[in-house]
């Protein structure tokens, strides 16, 4: 795997908030098909870290690789244009606008002609080729047009995950995908990201709840007190090593 | 592996919905419900008195249904992007007193009816865009909550609509009604025109990418930002959008009296019909909902009521108590049918 080149690479980032340091020389390189858990105790530096790489905000200093290639962001429409896709803590979906137009909120697909000129939608082609696209990731929902609103929190959350799936063309970031999900809920999800790992995305997952991070990842990199401690395959971790690595304790005890 | 997904994912949860369930939907559907109420009032009052189906009575509907009804598809855009404007009657109010006054003036400079009109037309556009770009302004730039932008607007343009009529009728101008009363059939040009520009907000709100942000940004604003949505640019232009209507209703009335007053015509209480025509259509106060179907039929409901009762010999007094019947109906309605779409 280390010969191909990564899809996503960060190299020596440092971010302060005025005289807090947030990241501290992160540097990591992630692969195509690679699910990555990103875990880390509150203010460990995770949400500053996919910040950065969505494009909310810019790094202090460090450079950030795209498929290779040196990249800056201005917003986080550049890195959505780059094929990087962020799902924030749910609320990514417009609950009273139905699953097409959600899935394609924000780059409608406009009717052939002067009335696509005008800006009118092509509303049923949408639909459609929404429904096809959360299929190809295990989300089957019924033809016709539904709110968001008529979805359970699970499928919501599936939803949502298959939008950003079906626009990423690299990275995924989930930024706790699964909180205030039910156990069968959660296993959707955690479903999903397998899907999206088969598809041949790279998906950054950033969870409290070890161990759905334990079930679904490739690797686990840990931040502590914004630096990363820790960058292992998940084969390596148990709960209570991984727990030990978050809050340090497994190396007060050494 | 990916079949088990699939199994999993096509389970009860996200099986159709059932018959009997869509029927009833269909049933208490806001618009089938309105245009059932609507044509039980007009047999009502027609069965009461006669006269109620005359041509020269239903004439008078189509005007009285042309003064709310730019007002209420602006409003309709601002309430489901999620926000309020308390100031389209008072846009329309002011903007009409202005344009009335300079119109007198112009009047002495060869310039015909027909140009005058059209002139007018145009400041009364822009003076309304530049009272909903003040509080596109307050909203976007300043961060206050639309109820509060639109309130120092709304204050603002009533009191200024006031110092410069005096109180009085401002600019009177018979030639001015000549677009008022030729026409077809019922319809006059005037308000052939007025109903064109709100069917085409209609199919700009349902069939558009505007409109379409428009729900978004009222459904969840964070998720419309980050799909990459324009937020404030959008909401900004929703105000200026409702201002060039208040405007354009307020020449509306100028042509249709031939003059403009800041107590007749559009006044400042117009906001408050808009609104109700926009809840009696069904839109949500918190944004996302709303049809433009509803509200086009809650102001033929509250024109068919307000005119009704005279034919009736209700005091027109007694107008807004029935208004706030039909409020009260329309929004417990909302509340109790299947499937409503309330977000927490």
């Amino acid at each position: 795997m280390s010969e191909t080149q990564p899809v996503f690479e960060l190299r020596n980032i440092n971010k302060s908030y005025g005289s807090v340091q947030a990241l501290t020389d992160v540097s990591f390189k992630a692969y195509a098909g690679e699910v990555i858990g990103l875990v880390g105790d509150n203010g460990a530096g995770k949400s500053s870290l996919i910040k950065t790489i969505s494009g909310v905000h810019t790094q202090d200093s460090g450079q950030l690789f795209v498929d290779g290639v040196e990249r800056h962001w201005k917003s986080p429409h550049d890195s959505m244009a780059a094929g990087i896709e962020t799902l924030y803590q749910d609320s990514s979906l417009a609950p009273d606008l139905t699953i097409g137009s959600n899935v394609f909120l924000g780059r409608e697909k406009k009717r052939k002609g002067l009335l696509g000129k005008l800006g009118f939608l092509d509303q049923k082609s949408m639909e459609k080729e929404a429904l096809a696209e959360l299929e190809k990731v295990g989300i089957s929902v019924p033809a016709g047009r539904r709110t968001v609103t008529e979805l359970s929190g699970g499928q919501r959350q599936a939803v949502a995950i298959g939008r950003a799936i079906s626009w990423a063309k690299h990275v995924i970031i989930l930024d706790e995908p699964t909180n205030h999900l039910g156990a069968r809920q959660s296993a959707e999800v955690l479903k999903v990201i397998k899907a999206a790992k088969e598809q041949g995305l790279c998906v950054l997952f950033i969870s409290h709840t070890l161990p759905h991070v334990l079930e679904v990842t490739d690797r686990i990199i840990v931040l502590r007190l914004g630096k990363i401690v820790r960058d292992s395959p998940t084969s390596e971790y148990t709960v209570e090593s991984l727990l030990g690595t978050i809050t340090g304790l497994s190396e007060m005890s050494k | 592996m990916s079949t088990s997904v699939k199994e999993r994912a096509t389970s009860a949860e996200f099986a159709a919905p059932s018959l009997g369930s869509r029927l009833k939907g269909m049933l208490f559907n806001q618009q089938t419900v309105l245009f059932l109420v609507l044509l039980a009032l007009v047999v009502y009052f027609g069965a009461r008195n006669s006269l109620f189906f005359s041509q020269n009575e239903f004439a008078n509907l189509i005007t009285d249904f042309c003064g709310l009804v730019l007002l209420a598809i602006a409003e309709t855009y601002v309430i489901i992007s999620g926000g309020i404007d308390l100031a389209v009657g008072s846009t329309g109010a002011i903007a009409s007193v202005i344009t009335a006054g300079w119109l007198n003036t112009f009047q002495t400079h060869h310039m015909n009816n027909a140009e005058l009109l059209l002139l007018g037309t145009l400041f009364c556009a822009v003076i309304g865009a530049i009272a909903g770009a003040v509080s596109a302004v307050l909203i976007t730039k300043f961060n206050l909550v639309p109820f509060v932008a639109t309130l120092v607007t709304y204050s603002a343009g009533a009191g200024l609509a006031l110092v410069i009529s005096n109180g009085a009728p401002v600019g009177y101008n018979p030639a001015a009604t000549i677009w008022s009363s030729s026409g077809v059939f019922v319809f006059s040009w005037l308000s052939i025109i007025i109903i064109a520009i709100a069917v085409i907000l209609g199919l700009v709100l349902h069939l558009t990418s505007y409109g379409r942000y428009n729900f978004a940004i009222g459904s969840n604003e964070f998720a419309a930002r980050a799909a990459g949505i324009n937020v404030k640019r959008h909401v900004a232009s929703v105000y200026v959008i409702a201002g060039v209507l208040a405007g354009l209703t307020g020449m509306f009335f100028y042509i249709r009296s031939g003059s403009a007053a800041a107590t007749t015509g559009v006044t400042n209480s117009a906001n408050l019909e808009a609104i109700a025509a926009v809840v009696i259509g069904g839109a949500s106060l918190t944004g996302g909902v709303g049809r433009w179907a509803g509200t086009f039929l809650g102001c033929a409901v509250l024109t068919v009521v307000t005119d009704g009762l005279i034919f009736i010999n209700v005091p027109p007094t007694w107008n807004q108590v029935i208004v706030a019947a039909l409020i009260a109906v329309a929004t417990v309605l909302q509340v109790v049918r299947p499937g409503k779409r309330r977000t927490s």
